[in-house]
C-alpha cells in the first residue's frame, strides 16, 4: 500500500513517480513533505481524503493527500 | 394590456417547456418604447406572462422560467474585470442576470491579450471597466451593468457588494482578495472565489462565517518567490475554465433562491489541475 499525492500548481515538480508514495507507519503530512522535499511554507492548503487537514495529521496506507500553495492569478 | 399583446406576438417552439411560449427580444423592445419600459422590465413582464425572451430559449431546458426571472431580479456584485471577469461578465450577461456592479482599476495591456476576453487587439490602454460596460450593453441590454473605473480599498469593496445577492472575486493577486472577502463576510453575502496558476485552479463558494481558502494563503507579500501565478503564468483554458465553474456555481446559487444549501461548492473547494485532468471537491 501507498499514498497517494496529487501537488499542484507549483508544487506540481514535487510529485512523487505515478503520484503514489511508499507510506511508512506512523508519518505524518508534515513527514511527506520533508520526503518529497516541499517547504512546508510553500503548501497552504492540505486536503487528506477530501478533508482540509494540518501539517500534524497521521496519514494511513491508501490515504489521499492534496496539496494546493497560494495562487491568485485571475 | 401588455400581456395581451404581448401573448398575440408570442410563438410556440418544441424547444420550450410544456405550456411556454417565446417571445422575440425586437417585439419586447417595440412595446417597451411605447410603454417607457426597458429591456429588463419587459423581460420580466414576458414571464410572469408566460412567455420566454427568445434569447433564453436554450437556458429553459437546465433553469426554466420561474428562474430566468429570478436571475433578472439578481443583483451581482463582480470584482476585476481581467481573465476571470471578463469571462463572467460575458457569461452573466448571456445567462441573464438583471443587475451587475463591476469594478477594476486596470487598463488593458498586451500580456492581456493571451486570456481576457474584453482586450481586443485594438483596445490596449482602454480601461478594463469601460470595455466592461460597452461589451454588456452590447451582448445584453437587459442587464443593468454599473461599472467603477479603479482599484478598490477596504470602503470600496463594502460600497461594491452593498445589497448584491452574490459577490464574485475575479481579482488578481491574494492581496486584494482578502479586502473583499472581508467586506462580502461583514455585509453578510455570499462570495464565489476562484484564481489559477498555470495549469492549476480553485473555485469555493464562502458563506458568511464560512471558511475562504483564501485566508490560508497570507497577502503575499513575505513570500520569498513570486507568487504562483507569475511563475507559472495563467493560460487561456484554465482561466476560461475557472470563470465557467464560478458562474455556473453562480447561476445555480441564483436559480435557487439565494440558499446555498442546494449549492454544490457550499463550505467546499474545487480543485483541478488541467495537466492531468484532476478534478477534486474538498471540504475547507
Amino acid at each position: 500500500m501507498a499514498l497517494t499525492v496529487k501537488c499542484y500548481a507549483t508544487l506540481a515538480e514535487h510529485s512523487p513517480p505515478e503520484g503514489e508514495t511508499p507510506h511508512a507507519e506512523g508519518h505524518t503530512v508534515a513527514d511527506l513533505l520533508a520526503e518529497l522535499r516541499i517547504d512546508p511554507a510553500e503548501v497552504k492548503v492540505i486536503f487528506v481524503n477530501g478533508l482540509h487537514a494540518g501539517l500534524d495529521q497521521p496519514l494511513r496506507d491508501g490515504d489521499r493527500v492534496g496539496l494546493f500553495p497560494a495562487v491568485g492569478g485571475g | 394590456m401588455v400581456n395581451e399583446r404581448l401573448a398575440d406576438l408570442a410563438r410556440d417552439t418544441p424547444e420550450t417547456p410544456p405550456g411556454v411560449r417565446l417571445v422575440s427580444g425586437g417585439v419586447l423592445a417595440d412595446l417597451g418604447l411605447g410603454l417607457g419600459l426597458g429591456a429588463r422590465e419587459m423581460e420580466l413582464a414576458a414571464l410572469a406572462a408566460g412567455l420566454v425572451p427568445a434569447r433564453y430559449l436554450r437556458n429553459m431546458r437546465t433553469y426554466g422560467p420561474a428562474a430566468q426571472a429570478r436571475f433578472l431580479r439578481s443583483r451581482v456584485a463582480l470584482a476585476g474585470l481581467g481573465g476571470l471577469g471578463g469571462h463572467l461578465l460575458e457569461l452573466l450577461a448571456r445567462a441573464g442576470v438583471g443587475a451587475l456592479a463591476a469594478a477594476d482599476g486596470d487598463v488593458f495591456e498586451e500580456s492581456n491579450l493571451n486570456r481576457q476576453t474584453l482586450c481586443l487587439a485594438d483596445g490596449l490602454g482602454q480601461a478594463k471597466a469601460e470595455a466592461a460596460r460597452l461589451r454588456a450593453s452590447a451582448v445584453n441590454p437587459a442587464m443593468d451593468c454599473v461599472v467603477r473605473a479603479g482599484f478598490l480599498d477596504q470602503q470600496g469593496f463594502s460600497e461594491l457588494v452593498q445589497g448584491a445577492d452574490l459577490v464574485l472575486d475575479a481579482l488578481g493577486g491574494v492581496a486584494p482578495r482578502l479586502l473583499l472577502r472581508r467586506a462580502a463576510a461583514q455585509a453578510g453575502v455570499p462570495l464565489l472565489t476562484a484564481a489559477v496558476a498555470g495549469t492549476s485552479g480553485y473555485v469555493a463558494l464562502v458563506r458568511p462565517g464560512d471558511p475562504s481558502p483564501t485566508d490560508y494563503f497570507g497577502t503575499g507579500a513575505d513570500e520569498a518567490k513570486p507568487p504562483a501565478e507569475v511563475l507559472l503564468g495563467t493560460p487561456p483554458p484554465t482561466v476560461a475554465l475557472a470563470a465557467a465553474l464560478q458562474a455556473a456555481q453562480a447561476l445555480a446559487f441564483l436559480s435557487d433562491q439565494g440558499s446555498t444549501e442546494g449549492s454544490g461548492l457550499a463550505g467546499k473547494m474545487l480543485l483541478f489541475d488541467l495537466a492531468d485532468m484532476t478534478f477534486a471537491t474538498v471540504s475547507l
